[in-house]
Parts: C-alpha cells; sequence; structure tokens
C-alpha cells in the first residue's frame, strides 16, 4: 500500500534521482493542505451510515425489481450483504482520500470485484448507480453544497468552512469514478 | 511502503472500521513534522552530488590503502562506483525523508547489505566514514534549519548502525 510520499518515492526510485523540485513542492502542498483532507475524510466518515443506506435505497428506488421476489436486494439477507458492500465501498475511498493515492483502493477492494461480482451474479449497472449517488453525497459534504432539498429529513450540513475543501472533492470523486470504472 | 498513513489504514482495515478520529489525530500529527522532514529532503536533494563526493573523499582520505592495487578503490571504474554507493545512501535517506519512515532505506538499503558486501568483499568502515563525515560536517542553520539537521542525522546513525 502507498500513499502521497511513497507513491512520489517509487516514481523516484525508478528514475534512481533523489526527490527535489517540483515532486517536492506537490509534497509540501499536501502537507499545507493536511488538515482540510482530514476534514473532507471526516465529512465521508461522520456520513457513512446515511450515504450508504441513501445510496442503496435511491438505487432501489429507480429499479423497484431488485426487492421483488427474484430481485437482488430480496429478501432482507441479500438487501443486507448490499448495504454491508455499499460500506466497504465508502470505507476503502476513505482511506485512500486519507492516503491521497489509490492503491489501497485498487490492491483491497476493486482487484477481482467486478468478477466477483459476475460470479455471484450482482447486477453491475445498479451497483455503479449506487456508488454514483455515494460519490453525490461525499462531494456535496465535502464542498459543504448539500441542500434541504437534497438533504430531506435527514439533512445535514458539515461544521467546516463552505467550500474550504472544494480542492479535495474532485479528488474524492476521482476516486468513486475509479470504483465505477472497475465495475463498468 | 511503511509509513504513519500506510499504518494507521492498515489497522483501520484489519479492524474493518471507518478512520476514527483517533486514526485523523495521528496522521495529523505525522503532517506537523513533515515540515521539516521535507525541507532537510529539498536541501539534501539540492546538493546530493556535492554532499556525496565530501564524504567520498573523507573516506578515502582515512581508508587511503583502498587507493592500492587491487583494493576497493583501484581503478577510475570503481571510483566512481564507490562515490556512487555513498551517492545511492543519500538518496535513500533523501526518500526516507519524504516518507517519515524508514522503509526505503530498509527495504532498498539494508536489506541483503552484509551478504552483498561480503560476496563482492569490500570493507563497510569506509561507508561508515563517509556517513560519519557527512553527519558531523552538517550545520546549522548554514545547510539547514535545526529540526531538519536533526532529522537528517537520525537517518545517517541509522544507517550507520546497520553498517557497523
Amino acid at each position: 500500500m502507498l500513499d502521497a510520499f511513497s507513491k512520489a518515492v517509487i516514481t523516484a526510485d525508478a528514475k534512481t534521482a533523489p526527490i527535489g523540485g517540483a515532486e517536492l513542492d506537490a509534497l509540501k502542498g499536501f502537507v499545507a493542505e493536511g488538515n482540510k483532507r482530514l476534514d473532507a475524510v471526516n465529512a465521508i466518515t461522520s456520513n457513512a451510515s446515511c450515504a450508504v443506506s441513501d445510496a442503496v435505497s435511491g438505487m432501489i428506488c429507480e429499479n423497484n425489481g431488485l426487492i421483488q421476489a427474484g430481485g437482488n436486494c430480496y429478501p432482507t439477507r441479500r438487501m443486507a450483504a448490499c448495504l454491508r458492500d455499499g460500506e466497504i465501498i465508502l470505507r476503502y475511498v476513505a482511506y485512500a482520500l486519507l492516503a491521497g493515492d489509490a492503491s489501497v483502493l485498487d490492491d483491497r477492494c476493486l482487484n477481482g470485484l467486478k468478477e466477483t461480482y459476475i460470479a455471484l451474479g450482482v447486477p453491475l449497472q445498479s451497483s455503479v448507480r449506487s456508488v454514483n449517488i455515494m460519490k453525490a453525497i461525499a462531494v456535496a459534504h465535502i464542498t459543504n453544497t448539500n441542500t434541504e432539498a437534497n438533504g430531506g429529513a435527514r439533512f445535514r450540513k458539515m461544521d467546516t468552512i463552505d467550500g474550504d475543501c472544494s480542492a479535495l472533492a474532485a479528488e474524492a470523486a476521482s476516486y468513486f469514478d475509479r470504483v465505477a470504472a472497475a465495475l463498468g | 511502503m511503511k509509513s504513519v498513513i500506510t499504518t494507521v489504514v492498515t489497522s483501520a482495515d484489519a479492524a474493518g472500521r471507518l478512520p476514527s478520529s483517533s486514526d485523523l489525530e495521528s496522521v495529523q500529527g505525522s503532517l506537523q513534522r513533515a515540515a521539516a522532514r521535507l525541507e532537510a529532503a529539498e536541501k539534501l536533494a539540492g546538493n546530493i552530488d556535492a554532499v556525496a563526493k565530501e564524504g567520498y573523499d573523507a573516506c578515502i582520505q582515512k581508508y587511503s590503502y583502498l587507493n592500492n592495487d587491487g583494493e576497493a578503490n583501484s581503478t577510475d571504474v570503481f571510483k566512481e562506483k564507490c562515490l556512487r554507493d555513498i551517492k545511492h545512501y543519500l538518496r535513500l535517506i533523501n526518500y526516507c525523508l519524504v516518507v517519515g519512515g524508514t522503509g526505503p532505506l530498509d527495504e532498498w538499503g539494508i536489506a541483503g547489505a552484509r551478504e552483498v558486501y561480503r560476496t563482492l568483499n569490500l570493507p563497510t568502515a569506509p561507508y561508515v566514514e563517509a556517513l560519519r563525515f557527512i553527519r558531523d560536517r552538517l550545520c546549522s542553520p548554514r545547510d539547514m534549519s535545526a529540526q531538519a539537521g536533526t532529522e537528517f542525522r537520525a537517518l545517517l546513525d541509522y544507517t550507520i548502525n546497520s553498517l557497523s
């Protein structure tokens, strides 16, 4: 597993060059913006159960066949497995965002996930849809642009300054896109 | 590769939990100390050739028999390789400063070093002398700030200990 720092080391070692100049400046930026990164991770973890349940129920609302007999979220035992998987994916995205590198997500979550889902008969299109809902929720909480219209009865805004972590929303979104691409 | 962040993620993953606030605190602690480490890495990267040359010259001066026929520093090719080895250690120290752990030195510099040096019939004392010279030559604030110097010296000592 790598983080932003060890990733720079692996890249530099391939060229047998010391790390200086632009690469080091990028890492200094990582350190200077470190608190924002932690706030962004906190925005995901604090809303994890809400994000997962919204994602899975949203996916089912758009495709009711999933909870009818023969659907992949029927009966509750299978829907519970679905909720569990949503939480696992969100957890690895949070790890990747904390580390500033996608390797933990790739190695420990996405590697072989599509094959597993195909073998188990899990519909990939629905899985991708729930990942995208989680992405929208994560981005809204990281940028703090969540609205009452979007949040509904469970509307919630983080305590951080609005837009303070916006730079990290794009990074977090890229990890969700990575999951979607791996399943697609 | 081992660093504070990967350690935190590994333990959170083993427990199957999301990063908790204490996990985030440990990462925050490591980031606070990172400024000094990165300064040392930057200064070292900027002068790595000169620093390696100074260390090399010092160790050859102390162990001048290495220049004799058949010894490790006798030909131009050998001289170049000796200098390259010292630069190699400094580069790994630069990586360790960036990562904030001894992972790069452990994995790429120390593991197997004893066997390699024994096979090639190389003495380790000159390496120790070169690194010792670099350590003692380091001066704050001329070369880098005091905290950055402490981080750099700690890794030089770590390398020296591994070769002793």
